[in-house]
């Protein structure tokens, strides 16, 4: 198989950069000023209880102790308990990770249509006015914080269009009778569509201007010239070889932009009160619940690290020409 | 989240013949008619000079309470109150100190750090800059933003510290730029070593190195301080935001937090986005169009809608 | 005369440009038979490159064009790209500057060259791949290369592949532009008696732009000069050589170096003139050694000076009395 060797180095690469990044997190937390405990709010919390509570948590030992209970706890899938509700991490934050992938989905999904749709028309027509505005309305977009577009659709279009701008579900239904299935579904996506479309139009931008560079420096190479000549029509060197060529910066660079992705998953649930594991870093942020923000915080790391290591390999599969 | 993601903005179709014109400078071609910089560095000026002259410009002072809480604009309150009662065109202003002061103090580091690295990493080469760029290569991989979230958390609070964060996680894209340039500007240092000998390194970087990396150490600073603003503005918004001081992302928060939404106060919601926005995208036209000035790209396209024109004869022969 | 294979009629090409026009080619005509070998040489500018995309209609939206371009008779250039794309690959083909960029990089060299057979109907499928791999073998390269990338070929290898694909639907015009630079010697060597054993063997009509003489005395028969646009001498490359009749081409063939002397370059100083404005008089005037009387202020015709050899100079049109005395052509 073509760079064996390749994918062995990547793989190493990126698990020893889960490893530093699970050290980190560590590292992080344990730095917090004071400890944990001594900046827990809580109605009851005496000295004695947060006295306790940090023997209980294991806070009262030698760092390098504390590490390797850490890593063994990981090992075993335990992220650590909530200091507020007292559950494990793992279950606060299972649910919201199920709630935001596919808004995450969606998102995606919208942003790179709309972006590649916006840079092959733009590239096609260079310097036009289309051009120039479909450019500057991208770069608008891409400049504009993601949660000050969420509050402005919120604003403008969800109440007066009546859309849902709060939760995942209609708290209304399933208390006089059981919901059938398709009530429950276009619930769900009632509210998962506008944050969903919010994210990918505070996305789409930067897709937008690489896709349209990236399709002028195709359309610029020797090979579309010798496609010309050939005789291909324009629509046809477009597609087979202007497209082809374009798209692998754009693959990769999705795979690439997760974290800005998730970046701006975190502010859109802010506003829309969209409960998924952006709203439960919040949560966990606004609580000082720092064993659930930990969690959140490597799961969230863990995953822009797998994206990128995805898009490694995806750009060795796509473009004959790297080598290992 | 960072800015020098955006390509070059430019679309000209390409002189077969190269231009007789003199390869313009950058800050020549800011300053000689480059339509979108100029724009751009006009706007940038526009807003520094609203934020200095903030005691000046303001209407009322930005913590006072003059009014009922999310009081419609009138003609003594152009944009209204906010969720304290304040004026909202004030707090507009004095917002534009805090985050420009953010932004280009952030930048500023980020290019000091970025800056010493990349310049350190690509003169010395070898051992120094194997760890150089290792180092650069983890603050790379880890996300940036779930950690800026975490650090903010942890440190927050304070003005110097979200500057300082900033500027930890965003200079690396500098280091690197600047590296490759030092490289390829290395070589010509060489030939210049061996004419002046003697000079010590710190002497031929500050002399050769620096005069030739510095145009473009500028752009990308520019560049820099638009991704800071955003971060600003995204840290500002999950709360973690020094809680003294009130920049446009905390406006943005405000509106959330202060139910503007429900109040129907566009005048709480619209103003401080645009302003951000605006300042974003001058930082990108103007560090955007230096960075094209010193590659430009000539690229000419090969397909078009539009085909090659057909003609008469000129009626002289052999002339036009 | 009978119809050539290749007759050029009075081409001219501007472009648009922000500043205003520049005039690119003013007046190119020249005609090419079949097996015939042409060198199109110049300094860098004149012209040459943009001669050959006009004559297949590759240019830029910038572009406008006027004359005709002949094949086997036929005005290809009279509507405009819709006359012209048809005869695309088909009739007359050509070999890119730098083969390098000529490939697709992520597409397999074989289906490249497969590609214009099934759009023109020479041959599909399995048929369209056997005579790829009959292409291949015709220049040089084992059959079994098809299924590699561009980036897996040398760069000999590839140009090889660049002349094979341009001969994929049997077209009986070859333009090659600077086929040879950026090859080592060796290599050119190669490539010269490739595109010389093919142009007899086909029987060809090879326009061969460049801008390297020595190339152009080994391997054409017949040679075009250009400068600032427009043809300052045509004919058999040996006339041009012993009879030059253009004080250019003089300047130029005497700093070629002969194939067994060592290399001398003779720059001729000065700078060709912009063609963004209209030139008075013949172009190469002030650059020249032989200028006299009409040359700054009238345009020089192109006369024909013997059989298929033409020059653009007045010193052709002086009767008798040459100044500089007889062979003012500097034969050697």
């Amino acid at each position: 198989m073509r760079g064996a060797d390749y994918l062995i180095k990547r793989t190493g690469a990126a698990l020893l950069t889960v490893f530093v990044a699970i050290t980190l997190n560590f590292i992080l937390f344990r730095a917090v000023p004071g400890n944990a405990i001594t900046a827990l709010r809580c109605l009851h919390c005496t000295k004695q209880f947060k006295a306790a509570l940090e023997k209980e948590l294991g806070l009262d030992k030698p760092m390098l102790q504390q590490y390797t209970i850490y890593l063994g706890n990981l090992a075993q899938g335990d992220l650590g308990t909530s200091l507020v509700d007292r559950r494990p991490v793992w279950q606060n934050l299972k649910t919201p990770i199920l709630n935001t992938l596919p808004m995450l989905a969606v998102a995606t999904i919208v942003s790179v249509v709309i972006g590649v749709a916006a840079g092959v028309m733009s590239a096609w027509r260079r310097g036009t006015r289309v051009d120039r505005i479909n450019t500057w309305t991208a770069l608008s977009f891409y400049a504009m914080p993601t949660q000050w577009i969420g509050l402005m659709i919120v604003f403008y279009v969800a109440l007066r269009f009546g859309f849902p701008v709060a939760g995942i579900r209609d708290p209304a239904l399933g208390i006089l009778e059981e919901p059938s299935t398709w009530t429950v579904i276009n619930d769900r996506i009632r509210h998962l569509i506008l944050p969903a479309l919010t994210l990918g139009i505070g996305l789409y931008g930067e897709y937008a201007l690489i896709v349209r560079s990236s399709m002028l420096e195709t359309l610029g190479e020797d090979y579309v010239l010798t496609a010309r000549a050939k005789g291909l029509k324009n629509l046809r060197i477009v597609y087979r070889h202007g497209l082809r060529n374009a798209m692998l910066p754009l693959v990769t660079l999705i795979a690439l932009s997760f974290g800005y992705i998730l970046a701006g998953a975190i502010v859109i649930e802010e506003v829309f009160s969209y409960p998924g594991i952006g709203l439960a870093t919040i949560d966990a942020i606004d609580r000082r619940d720092y064993p659930v923000l930990q969690g959140a915080f490597l799961l969230l790391t863990l995953t822009v690290i797998f994206f990128n290591f995805v898009a490694d390999l995806l750009y060795f599969k796509l473009d004959p020409r790297v080598t290992a | 989240m960072t800015m020098e993601a955006i390509p070059p903005i430019g679309g000209e179709v390409a002189a077969p013949v190269a231009s007789n014109r003199a390869r313009r400078g950058p800050v020549r071609k800011l300053l000689t008619g480059d339509r979108q910089a100029l724009v751009g560095a006009v706007v940038l000026a526009l807003f520094v000079a609203i934020a200095i002259a903030a005691p000046l410009l303001s209407p009322y002072s930005p913590t006072a309470k003059v009014g009922a809480v999310y009081g419609r604009p009138s003609s003594a309150h152009w944009l209204g109150l906010d969720d304290g009662g304040i004026d909202m065109l004030t707090i507009l202003i004095w917002g534009a100190r805090v985050s420009l002061l953010v932004g280009f103090a952030a930048s500023f580091m980020a290019m000091l750090i970025g800056g010493t690295v990349g310049i350190l990493a690509g003169y010395m080469g070898g051992k120094t800059d194997t760890v150089l760029m290792r180092i650069t290569d983890y603050f790379l991989v880890i996300p940036d933003v779930p950690l800026m979230i975490v650090v903010a958390a942890i440190w927050g609070q304070s003005l110097f510290n979200i500057v300082v964060i900033i500027a930890v996680i965003y200079w690396t894209s500098t280091a690197r730029l600047l590296r490759a340039q030092v490289k390829s500007v290395r070589e010509q240092v060489y030939v210049k070593r061996a004419r002046s000998l003697g000079a010590g390194n710190a002497r031929l970087i500050i002399k050769h190195v620096l005069p030739q990396v510095t145009p473009l150490l500028i752009a990308n600073t520019v560049l820099t301080v638009a991704t800071a603003i955003f971060a600003e503005t995204y840290i500002a918004f999950l709360g973690l935001g020094d809680p003294s001081q009130v920049s446009w992302g905390k406006l943005i928060q405000n509106s959330l937090t202060g139910g503007a939404i429900f109040s129907d106060a566009w005048w709480a919601i619209v103003p401080p986005g645009i302003c951000v926005t605006l300042v974003i995208l001058a930082c990108t036209m103007v560090g955007q169009s230096m960075e094209d000035a010193m590659n430009p790209r000539l690229k000419v396209g090969h397909l078009s809608v539009h085909r090659f024109r057909l003609r008469a004869l000129p009626r002289e022969p052999g002339g036009t | 005369m009978p119809e050539s294979t290749l007759q050029i009629e009075d081409l001219h090409v501007w472009f648009e440009l922000d500043g205003g026009e520049l005039h690119a080619v003013q007046g190119v005509s020249f005609a090419l038979e079949r097996g015939e070998r042409m060198g199109l040489v110049g300094e860098s500018g004149c012209g040459k490159t943009t001669t050959i995309l006009a004559m297949m209609g590759l240019l830029p939206a910038n572009a406008s064009v006027a004359g005709s371009v002949f094949l086997n008779g036929e005005d290809i250039l009279k509507d405009g790209e819709r006359s012209v794309a048809p005869h695309r690959w088909k009739d007359i083909a050509m070999v890119f500057q730098g083969a390098m960029n000529a490939f697709n990089p992520v597409k397999r060299v074989g289906d490249q060259i497969a590609e214009p057979m099934e759009l023109h109907g020479t041959a599909r499928g399995r048929a369209a791949k056997d005579r790829v791999g009959d292409l291949l073998e015709l220049v040089g390269i084992p059959g079994s290369r098809a299924d590699r990338f561009p980036h897996e070929f040398s760069g000999g290898m590839r140009q090889r592949a660049a002349i094979a694909m341009s001969l994929a639907c049997g077209p009986k015009v070859l333009l090659a532009d600077e086929p040879t630079t950026a090859l080592d010697v060796m290599v050119q060597a190669q490539i010269l008696e490739l595109l010389t054993g093919l142009t007899d063997e086909l029987g060809l009509a090879l326009v061969f732009v460049t801008h390297d003489l020595p190339v152009v005395a080994q391997t054409c028969g017949r040679a075009a000069v250009m400068y600032a646009g427009r043809i300052a001498e045509e004919g058999a490359t040996a006339d041009l050589y012993h009879d030059a009749r253009h004080p250019y081409t003089r300047l130029l063939f005497s700093a070629t170096p002969d194939l067994h002397g060592k290399e001398k370059i003779i720059s001729i100083p000065g700078a060709p003139p912009r063609l963004d404005r209209a030139i008075t008089g013949c172009p190469f005037q002030p650059r020249c050694d032989r200028a006299f009387a009409p040359c700054p202020t009238i345009a020089p015709r192109t006369v024909s000076v013997a059989e298929r050899h033409v020059a653009a100079c007045h010193l052709n049109e002086v009767p008798a009395e040459r100044l500089g005395g007889a062979g003012a052509t500097g034969a050697r």
